[in-house]
């Protein structure tokens, strides 16, 4: 009979197969070509874990049944599950985790359960291919059957599938065209074998492939190749990347398409095992450019869909999955939904993210919701300075004043760019943005006249950025008061939108020139004026006068009243003080903000 | 036949004895410790006396875990004239000390008497707000197997949602208990924070639910938070609230206002909490809330 489990003791050895996992994710993400190339394969499969293991802590102190565990984290995972690759590697789980809840780790029952996990993840995946993941898990299945006539123990048997499943993973590329052509080993599927490899092994590490170079290095090799290739061979021969060929480590050519060309390459500089013949060589020159085009290609495709979306749906209205299929196929494609009872886990790479919402919202709740936005990650992914994305989200803010800046920061913006007098450019705006390291972003200025730079900033950086359209810096303070980050993205970013606007204000400034204002009101050279609702409404010589005048016209009996102080206004003490006098029943607060134009700005609470 | 249950309780609940019509009922006090010293509620160890040193003198309070040992005596009185015990546990996310704790008791006394431990994933009124809510349906059902009344406590468990505001968190950081809530401490701007406990979070941490500036604004949002959660649990009333105020003088006017407007939402019993003193640790001067039962 099974006996239980320290909780805590498992949670620490999913861990270090969690870290094992996270030491390969780069090299997985370099090898993610297909369905999509966007470059995440490996981060999906991470925080898959990390989700599940976050949810697993509920059960820190306690002792329970190893397929107990087992069951409870399949279920995690399977919520938590993050992409293509971390939604069958899910369902792999809970088909295995169905079969082991009874603890019983006998060889035959965990045959038993791996076959139903291969066969859980095969049914789940809508237009199931061969040379993915899903090889993999039947390689896995195969090979135990057959190990287990010689072998009783799972544990000897799982550790003697590797080599198997390392050789049926370099044969992925004969079994989809699209990795031979890009050269690749299937992703997912060398993510199973790590995940696998990791569970044997734990912390031993394998070197699995973990010093070739980048796939933007890659690619640059092979765009640098076909341009010096295109030249007479006789000249490309004595050109010094034809040296740089002739001496290139291919054991840090991970990409077997690219490796084999530019073998081709060093015969044709060489003279080495080619024909002689001059119409011989040419026909390999012919072949390399060809080859070299054809990767090129493939690793720039067109992204016909292009959001990677998910979300779960908590329905009572729902009765199968097979339902839901039908409500929202024609949408896009590479849909996968998982179903526990009565929530829906929903994959699918779209163009229309929120009509799929729409359509669904009515039969229950959407209870998470997650957009990426392919194109960008792709971009980033076969960019040189690629980013590796260290938060899910993250809130950027845009301000002139320090004090405002130090004021978001504590109010728990990610990061703020302080760009004091003279507005930021666009490539100021891009590198704050793309130094957040974070795959979504909330974006907010303190001026509207940045909006247009910020635009053009999010179409060159690498996130999902949803633009907050702010234009003061009130206006951020009463988006951080409404957000918390534990909302999803778009929850967050519809209360940034809702919350903008939600505290009354008016600034106070000088006038530099004699202005007139909207209700005929002149305002003279040097005298101080309030703005209220983008107009000016008062305006006075004695700064103190408006300031009490603004209030008195203004507070409309708020309970709280908060001066924020400006650079202009740096050396005034003491204007709290007196206005307390005046207004016995009201509560100040005074900060100091460090805007430039504007003496003051009065908040009304 | 219907089964004769008694139910234990810490006294981290939020009501007095007198507030709980159930006989069959022991309520265990936690030692909380005053510069060391330990002391237990009682009519001159109460929430105000403990805020009043809090406020007046430089002193570090902490609670410590229900012992075992009152639990125990307290199964050993009583496991010969009931058939079933259940022990309604602060939330394990929040002490999983305590819920060890109410673990080993259940191992103790498995071939004796079956206990079910609930994991309240509440604390302060939400724990009251879980009692009542499993003497309700104790109450009024006749015969349930144990099963049944372990999935109608997960119920009871899943519809309590506790709002609080805390006008200082770090009594609540200090005491170990800050959860996620803890991104809403450390603000340059004066924030007032609105935190919760909510029954469908499996984790039974402390969350922050929003902040404002102003009470007024704290309590217009904690309503619209309870019409939210209405609106998405599809409840059209609350079937019991907790308020709960008067640790210290401070603020007692907002709180007020606060039980004012949840006077005026659709609700079937509205229960005047109680300030318990260990409660009064982790709460500091002038903090309130609710606990609402949908």
């Amino acid at each position: 009979m099974a006996t239980e489990i320290d909780v805590n003791e498992i949670n620490e050895r999913i861990e270090n197969i969690h870290r094992y996992l996270n030491k390969h994710k780069e090299y997985l993400n370099s090898l993610n070509v297909f369905p999509v190339p966007d470059g995440d394969t490996g981060l999906n499969m991470v925080l898959t874990l990390q989700g599940a293991m976050a949810n697993m802590k509920n059960f820190e102190n306690q002792s329970m049944l190893p397929g107990e565990y087992l069951k409870n984290f399949a279920e995690q995972m399977l919520l938590n599950s993050r992409g293509c690759s971390g939604v069958i590697l899910s369902l792999f789980m809970q088909g295995f985790a169905e079969v082991v809840k009874n603890s019983d780790f006998s060889k035959q029952n965990v045959y038993r359960a791996i076959e139903n996990g291969y066969r859980n993840a095969y049914e789940g995946t809508e237009n199931p291919r061969e040379g993915t993941m899903l090889t993999l898990m039947r390689a896995l299945k195969e090979k135990y059957a057959e190990l287990m006539k010689e072998e009783e123990d799972p544990i000897v048997i799982i550790s003697k599938t590797i080599p198997y499943l390392k050789e049926v993973l370099n044969q992925t590329p004969e079994m989809l065209p699209v990795l031979k052509q890009a050269g690749v080993i299937d992703s997912g599927g060398a993510g199973f074998v790590v995940f696998i490899q990791g569970i044997n092994r734990e912390l031993q590490h394998n070197g699995f492939g973990t010093n070739g170079l980048s796939v933007p290095t890659l690619l640059k090799i092979g765009k640098a190749t076909r341009k010096h290739i295109k030249m007479r061979l006789s000249k490309f021969k004595n050109t010094p990347f034809a040296h740089l060929i002739s001496n290139i480590d291919f054991s840090r050519i991970q990409n077997s398409r690219l490796q084999e060309i530019l073998q081709n390459v060093r015969k044709i500089t060489t003279n080495l095992s080619v024909n002689n013949h001059v119409n011989s060589k040419k026909t390999l020159q012919k072949r390399i450019i060809n080859e070299l085009e054809e990767i090129n290609n493939l690793w720039n495709p067109d992204i016909k869909q292009k959001y990677c979306t998910e979300f779960v749906l908590e329905s009572d209205k729902i009765a199968s999955k097979e339902q839901l299929r039908e409500m929202i196929s024609a949408f896009g494609d590479s849909l996968i939904i998982i179903q526990a009872g009565n929530k829906f886990k929903v994959h699918i790479h779209t163009n229309k993210p929120d009509d799929i919402f729409d359509r669904v919202q009515p039969y229950g709740e959407l209870v998470f919701t997650k957009v990426d936005d392919m194109k960008k990650q792709h971009r980033n992914f076969i960019s040189d300075d690629v980013i590796d994305y260290r938060r899910d989200k993250s809130i950027f803010c845009i301000v002139s004043g320090k004090g405002f800046a130090e004021i978001l920061q504590k109010l728990g913006a990610d990061d703020i760019l302080c760009y004091g007098k003279n507005k930021p450019s666009v490539d100021q705006l891009a590198k704050g943005l793309d130094n957040l390291q974070a795959k979504n972003i909330i974006a907010a200025a303190d001026d509207g006249d940045i909006l247009m730079a910020l635009k053009y900033a999010v179409s060159l950086c690498k996130s999902n950025v949803y633009i907050v359209e702010s234009d003061n810096p009130i206006a951020l303070i009463g988006m951080m008061m409404g957000i918390s980050k534990d909302y999803d993205i778009m929850t967050m970013f519809e209360e940034a939108m809702k919350n903008i606007n939600t505290i009354p204000f008016c600034g106070i400034a000088r006038a530099n020139r004699e202005v007139l204002a909207d209700n005929e009101m002149t305002v003279r050279k040097n005298d101080y004026f309030a703005v209220y609702k983008k107009k000016i409404v008062l305006s006075n010589p004695n700064m103190e006068e408006l300031a009490v005048e603004a209030i008195r016209q203004l507070a409309n009996g708020c309970g709280l009243v908060t001066l924020y102080k400006g650079l202009p206004s740096r050396k005034e003490n003491g204007l709290v003080d007196r206005l307390k006098e005046q207004f016995p029943d009201t509560d100040f607060e005074e900060y100091y903000g460090g805007q430039y134009n504007y003496n003051y700005y009065i908040t009304f609470e | 036949m219907k089964k004769k249950i008694f139910i234990i309780v810490g006294d981290n609940l939020g009501l007095s004895r007198d507030q709980i019509d159930y006989e069959d009922l022991e309520i265990i006090k936690f030692p909380v410790l005053v510069d060391g010293k330990e002391y237990r509620e009682s009519d001159e160890y109460s929430a105000n006396w403990l805020v009043s040193k809090f406020e007046k003198e430089n002193i570090v309070a902490k609670s410590s875990t229900l012992p075992q040992n009152d639990v125990v005596e307290a199964v050993e009185r009583n496991y010969r004239n009931y058939d079933l015990i259940i022990h309604v546990v602060m939330s394990s996310g929040l002490s999983s000390a305590s819920w060890k704790v109410a673990e080993n008791v259940r191992k103790q006394y498995e071939n004796v008497i079956p206990i079910i431990n609930v994991d309240s994933r509440q604390a302060l009124i939400g724990v009251g707000n879980v009692l009542l809510g499993i003497i309700d349906f104790i109450k009024k059902s006749d015969d349930l197997s144990i099963e049944e009344i372990e999935k109608l406590c997960q119920q009871v468990v899943e519809n309590t949602y506790s709002y609080y505001i805390f006008p200082d968190l770090n009594y609540l950081y200090k005491g170990g208990r800050i959860g996620r809530a803890q991104s809403l401490m450390g603000s340059l701007l004066h924030i007032i924070p609105i935190i919760g406990i909510m029954g469908d979070d499996p984790e039974g941490i402390v969350s922050s639910l929003g902040k404002g500036r102003t009470f007024k604004q704290v309590n217009n949002q904690v309503v619209e938070l309870i019409k939210a959660k209405m609106q998405e649990k599809s409840a059209s009333k609350i079937r019991r609230a907790i308020p709960v105020s008067g640790y210290g003088e401070k603020n007692k006017d907002v709180a007020n206002e606060l039980i004012e407007k949840i006077k005026a939402l659709p609700c079937d019993d509205l229960v005047i909490g109680k300030p318990g003193l260990v409660d009064a640790v982790y709460c500091g001067p002038g903090a309130y809330g609710v606990s609402i039962l949908l």
